[in-house]
This record gives C-alpha cells, sequence and structure tokens, in this order.
C-alpha cells in the first residue's frame, strides 16, 4: 500500500505534496489530474477567502493508496464532506471511522492539531469535498464547541477536537450538483466557491439553531389535536372519553395521538382533562347555586367525594369546602 | 413621486451618499430606510476586493425615480431584479421593463447612465453585484475565455456592456434559496457569498454555451415562449399540458415551439415543467406540512415510486432521505 504524507494548508502549495506523491505535476495552481497508474480523476484546489479553502476530489483510484495528513502548526478546521457511494476510511486518534455512502455518517471535522489518514476504497468513485478554514474565523464556533467536547472529554488537554457526523439534506444536494458538473467547465471554479461557502453557512445555519424545523407539528395536526382539546373542554361533566376515542376523532393512532398532545400542551390528555373538570368544579363551588358538595361531584359525574376533595387539593392546594358557597335558598 | 439621484461602486463609497438620499441611514450592514416610504431590507457585503453584493428586499410605499450617474466608472452591475409590480429601466437609448416575467437580468455599464422607474406598491427583490472591470478581465484571461475580445468590451472608451437578459431557472431557484434566510449575521454572509459566486458561475456557463440569443430572437415569439413558461409555472400542480395545446396557445408549430423553447430556457418544455415541479416538492417537503404522499398527490404524480424516483434521479437523494437529514 502506497503512503501518501501531506500538509493542509490555506494555499495552493499545499497541493505540491499531493502531486508529488501522485508522481504528477500541479497544473494551474489548482488542478492534480491522477496518473493512469493510480486512477481517474482529479484533485481540485481553490482558496475562496484569505481564510478559507476549499479542495474537491473527484478520483476513481485503482490501487489502495493511504493519505497520511499530518497535524500542523495553523489553526485551522478541516471539514470533510464525503459524498461516496461506498464506504470509505478516515483514521483519527488511531480509530477507524467509516465515511462515505448515503446511510451513514458523511461528516467529519478534524483539526489540523490532529494527524489523520485517509483511505479512500480501491476502485470505486471517491467523491469529495475538504474545506479548509482558519479557525480565528471561527473563534465562536470553537469556543462554544471545545466547551461541549470537554464535558464531554475532561481528558482532553489540548484545543482540538473532532467531529463526525451527519450532512444536511441541502448540503447533499449541493454535492450532488458538485458532482454532475464539469471540473473542465470554466464555470466549475466560482461554482465551487460558492457551494463550499453555502456548505459552511448550512453547516452553521443547524449548529446554531438546533432541532428548530425537527419539532415542528404539522399544521392539520396541530388543528385534529385542538379540536380534541376542545371537545375535552366542553365536554367536562361526562366521564373521560378514553384515548381511543380521541385518537379516532384526531385521525391517528394513539400513540401519536398521546405524543402530539404532549408536545403540543406539556401534558396528557386524561391530566388535563381532570385539571379542567377541577377547574369546573371551582366555578360550580363558587357560584352558589348548590346546596352541598354531593350534588356538585354528581355534576361532574364523580361517584366518590374523597376522590374529588383529593385531586381539588392537589391541584389548587385547597380543600373545596373553603371555596364552597352555598346555596341557602 | 420622489427623484433620487444615487450612485454605486464596486466599494463601499457609495452606501452612505445612498442612504442619505433616501433619508435613512447605514447600521452596520443595512441601510436604514424610513417605513412610511418603503418597507423591508437592504443589505450589503463586499465579498471580496473589488465585488460588493447589494441586497434588496423591498415594497415601496411611494413611486420612486432612481437615476443612477456613477462617479466611478470602472464596474460592471448584475441586477438579478425579480419584481412583482410595475419597474422599468431606460437609459438614453433603450427602455425594458423588469421583474419575475420581463427581463431579470440586467447587466450594465457604469459608464451608462440609467433610471430606474418603480411603482408604489411594487415588491422588489434583487441582487446587485457589481464587479471592478479589471477583475472581470484578469478572470477571463486566467481561465483562458474568449469574451470576443474582452479588452474591447472593457475599455471604456471603445465599448459599453449592456446586457438584457432573463436569468436561468438554477439562478431563479437560488435566489429564492437566499430569499428564505434570515438577512444578516456571518451564516446569512456566507451564504450570500457563496451564492453571488454560483450567480457568477451560471452567467459563465451561458457565456460558455454562447446562450445568449435573446436578441436575436423576435419579439412576438419571445413573448408568447415566456407566456407559455409563466403558463406552465401556474399550472405547476397539473399534469403536463401537452406540446400541441401550447405551441396553439403560442400560435406556432408545434417543431417551431419546441425548437424556440429550447433555445429561449436551454430546456424542453417538459423538463421545463418537472424541474420546476420538483424545485416545488422540494420546497414542500422542507416546510414537513404535508406527507410524501400528499405532495406526490397534489402535484398530480401518477404514484409514490414515480415521484420518488423523479426526484432521485434529479437531485440525487430519494425525498424520504431528504427529510430525514433536513
Amino acid at each position: 500500500m502506497k503512503t501518501i504524507t501531506h500538509l493542509s494548508t490555506l494555499f495552493p502549495s499545499s497541493l505540491d505534496k499531493l502531486a508529488e506523491g501522485l508522481e504528477t505535476k500541479v497544473i494551474n495552481n489548482k488542478l492534480i489530474s491522477v496518473p493512469k497508474k493510480f486512477g481517474d480523476g482529479c484533485l481540485f484546489f481553490t482558496q475562496i477567502t484569505p481564510n478559507i479553502s476549499a479542495l474537491f476530489i473527484d478520483v476513481t483510484f485503482n490501487t489502495e493508496i493511504k493519505f497520511h495528513r499530518i497535524s500542523g502548526q495553523d489553526d485551522l478546521l478541516i471539514f470533510h464532506y464525503d459524498l461516496s457511494e461506498h464506504v470509505n476510511i478516515i483514521k483519527i486518534n488511531n480509530m477507524d471511522y467509516e465515511i462515505g455512502a448515503f446511510d451513514r455518517l458523511d461528516l467529519a471535522i478534524i483539526d489540523n492539531n490532529i494527524d489523520s489518514i485517509f483511505k479512500p476504497a480501491a476502485n470505486e468513485r471517491t467523491v469529495a469535498i475538504r474545506l479548509i478554514i482558519n479557525k480565528n474565523i471561527l473563534t465562536d464556533f470553537v469556543k462554544t464547541y471545545s466547551e461541549q467536547i470537554k464535558e464531554q472529554k475532561t481528558t482532553s488537554q489540548k484545543v482540538s477536537f473532532y467531529h463526525y457526523g451527519n450532512i444536511d439534506s441541502n448540503s447533499i444536494l449541493l454535492i450532488q450538483s458538485v458532482k454532475h458538473s464539469s471540473i473542465k467547465d470554466l464555470s466549475f471554479e466560482p461554482f465551487l466557491k460558492g457551494v463550499s461557502l453555502k456548505l459552511l453557512g448550512n453547516f452553521f445555519n443547524k449548529f446554531y439553531n438546533p432541532d428548530s424545523s425537527s419539532s415542528k407539528i404539522r399544521e392539520i395536526e396541530n388543528t385534529s389535536i385542538e379540536k380534541t382539546k376542545e371537545y375535552l373542554q366542553n365536554n367536562v361533566h361526562g366521564p373521560f372519553p378514553s384515548l381511543t376515542f380521541l385518537a379516532a376523532m384526531a385521525g391517528m393512532s394513539e400513540s401519536k395521538y398521546k405524543d402530539l398532545f404532549k408536545k403540543c400542551y406539556n401534558t396528557t390528555p386524561n391530566i388535563f382533562f381532570v385539571n379542567e373538570k377541577m377547574k369546573y368544579g371551582k366555578k360550580l363551588l363558587k357560584s352558589g347555586n348548590f346546596r352541598s358538595l354531593t350534588e356538585i361531584i354528581y355534576e361532574l359525574n364523580y361517584t366518590k367525594l374523597s376522590y374529588f376533595t383529593s385531586k381539588y387539593y392537589e391541584i389548587f392546594n385547597r380543600k373545596p369546602s373553603e371555596d364552597f358557597v352555598k346555596n341557602r335558598r | 413621486m420622489k427623484i433620487i439621484e444615487h450612485s454605486y461602486s464596486a466599494d463601499l463609497a457609495w452606501v452612505e451618499p445612498f442612504a442619505k438620499q433616501f433619508e435613512g441611514r447605514v447600521e452596520g450592514n443595512f441601510i436604514m430606510v424610513p417605513e412610511d416610504s418603503q418597507s423591508g431590507t437592504r443589505y450589503f457585503l463586499e465579498c471580496e476586493e473589488g465585488i460588493i453584493a447589494y441586497y434588496i428586499n423591498v415594497t415601496y410605499k411611494k413611486n420612486y425615480h432612481l437615476i443612477q450617474k456613477n462617479i466611478n466608472k470602472d464596474f460592471v452591475g448584475f441586477y438579478y431584479n425579480l419584481t412583482d409590480g410595475e419597474a422599468s429601466v431606460s437609459g438614453d437609448h433603450f427602455r425594458y421593463d423588469v421583474g419575475r416575467w420581463q427581463y431579470n437580468l440586467a447587466l450594465i455599464d457604469s459608464t451608462l447612465e440609467s433610471t430606474y422607474v418603480v411603482k408604489s406598491g411594487s415588491k422588489t427583490f434583487a441582487l446587485c453585484i457589481f464587479i471592478k472591470k479589471s477583475l472581470l478581465e484578469t478572470y477571463a484571461k486566467r481561465n483562458n475565455i474568449e469574451f470576443e475580445n474582452i479588452e474591447k468590451i472593457v475599455d471604456p472608451k471603445i465599448n459599453t456592456m449592456i446586457r438584457f437578459d432573463r436569468m436561468s431557472n438554477d439562478s431563479f431557484h437560488l435566489l429564492q434559496d437566499l430569499r428564505k434566510l434570515k438577512v444578516g449575521g456571518p451564516v446569512f454572509d456566507l451564504n450570500l457569498v457563496g451564492t453571488v459566486h454560483m450567480l457568477i458561475s451560471n452567467f459563465l456557463k451561458k457565456i460558455a454555451r454562447n446562450r445568449i440569443i435573446i436578441q436575436t430572437v423576435n419579439k412576438t415569439d419571445l413573448a408568447n415562449i415566456i407566456n407559455a413558461q409563466m403558463f406552465l409555472v401556474e399550472n405547476i400542480n397539473d399534469h403536463f399540458p401537452s406540446i400541441k395545446v401550447m405551441a396553439n396557445k403560442a400560435n406556432m408549430s408545434e417543431s417551431k415551439f419546441k425548437n424556440l423553447f429550447r433555445k429561449i430556457t436551454g430546456e424542453t418544455p417538459s423538463i421545463f415543467f418537472m424541474n420546476n415541479k420538483l424545485l416545488l416538492a422540494k420546497e414542500l417537503l422542507e416546510k414537513k406540512q404535508l406527507t410524501i404522499t400528499q405532495i406526490s398527490d397534489q402535484l398530480n404524480f401518477t404514484n409514490n415510486s414515480y415521484f420518488a424516483s423523479k426526484f432521485k434521479a434529479h437531485f440525487g437523494i430519494s425525498p424520504k432521505t431528504y427529510i430525514k437529514q433536513l
């Protein structure tokens, strides 16, 4: 197996080592066309801003090659997006991570202070984008992130970290579109720049607004839950109508109904119903239309006064008799 | 009616005087304009040395005449304009209506004086990109583009650049994506610069394919094709209406219709239709209000699996994976 050692920097010169390892030359300071001996395809490098560079890899290697990225002094972060249709291996801190293929994790973020080895599978098309970013534009991100990491592992002595996760859908679409465009087009370079920046945008959008959309409830579901809530409020005299009935009314399965109800109102339908009953009971107690507590509990469809009293006490921290206004007529 | 004289440039020198003309002020990267004359956002950003992006998303509450007289004449402006309402750009020898279905991409040399007329009630969404000519030139040279005598084009004495065009479908959706984001902050800036790069890329793609032929097409034919496009987008939920029907509507033979449509939009009618359908589907999926089946039904796909296969063919991932990782 061939090993190529290289260093990641923000500048096109970082391609030199790679080209040397692949026994070829860098073209126009940005392109390496992989010789037939090793495979088919190319590497494309572009510096987007003084602090962001991108390396696009689209190669079918026919031998196994190890790309050993040695740790550098520069304060850089490397985002490795892998959209190959098979599994590649990234080795960080002597741990192998599988990367690539849609159903797996396909984004690795590695600190430049850590060594890593990228092993693309042989005889498969490897498509990946590597974004190399200066940490100083991300100070905020790095700080919050390394704090999170520290909480997880107190052993980390340096502020160097790695992350391993999923690419979001919109970013996948972006990388897919790069996959379909040709490196030889003159529009490719600005296109890659645009895609890279949008990828970063998506990542930070997700990072700073976590699960903003995942917990969203559909409007239709929301209205049907609302409908059952109103039904419960209007039928406080009766017994609890049963989950099966309510779920059918909302047009969903019982478990889904319970889940959604909890999401909307932070309580279960039954507890909600009892609370409503108690509120109604309080109203009746204070109305002065009843001669005894027993009359009220019959109105609420309870048979035991003690049950009502205990529930009432649970919610309002008072006994019903304290609130009771007796009808003297 | 309000007449405002202003300038743009490929650096940020124009911003302060511009804000003053509107009786507004500059706050960070925003230009704040009093609410009674217009509401919305104006945002500017220097993408890199010599490239300025200017993002406009406003509703005008007065009629405006914006006269552009540039002090610095060393740049070219790309105006991507999706105005809903009445707006036009005019100069000494030309006048074009602009908007979503009119000319929505203008390329105007800074040496030209132009007037942008917009009526009250119009909703303007536009992205303007100002690029230094020298940058264009070096860029073209570095990449060996035959810009049909690029030196001649960028030399202000010999030639001025002006071009009215329609943006490609891709560019349109790039702008729509940008529109969804909250303006301001580092995430937006990344996206804005990214979008600018991608728009430039699309423009170059167009030049490379030599597809700027609109000026050679007969005006009524062009209008008919645009109408056909509008018709397709308006009826995006239905089945494809058949070439015959559309050719009839456009008063052309079927073969002429097909050829012209392809020439102007770069896609065949049915591909154009399907692409827009799928992009709409993607947007519906993003909103997470409808299930995949509901979307497939609403867009009149024969069944889920056909929808899923089309979606996958277009975007590279299936609708389900798409929702999962959103």
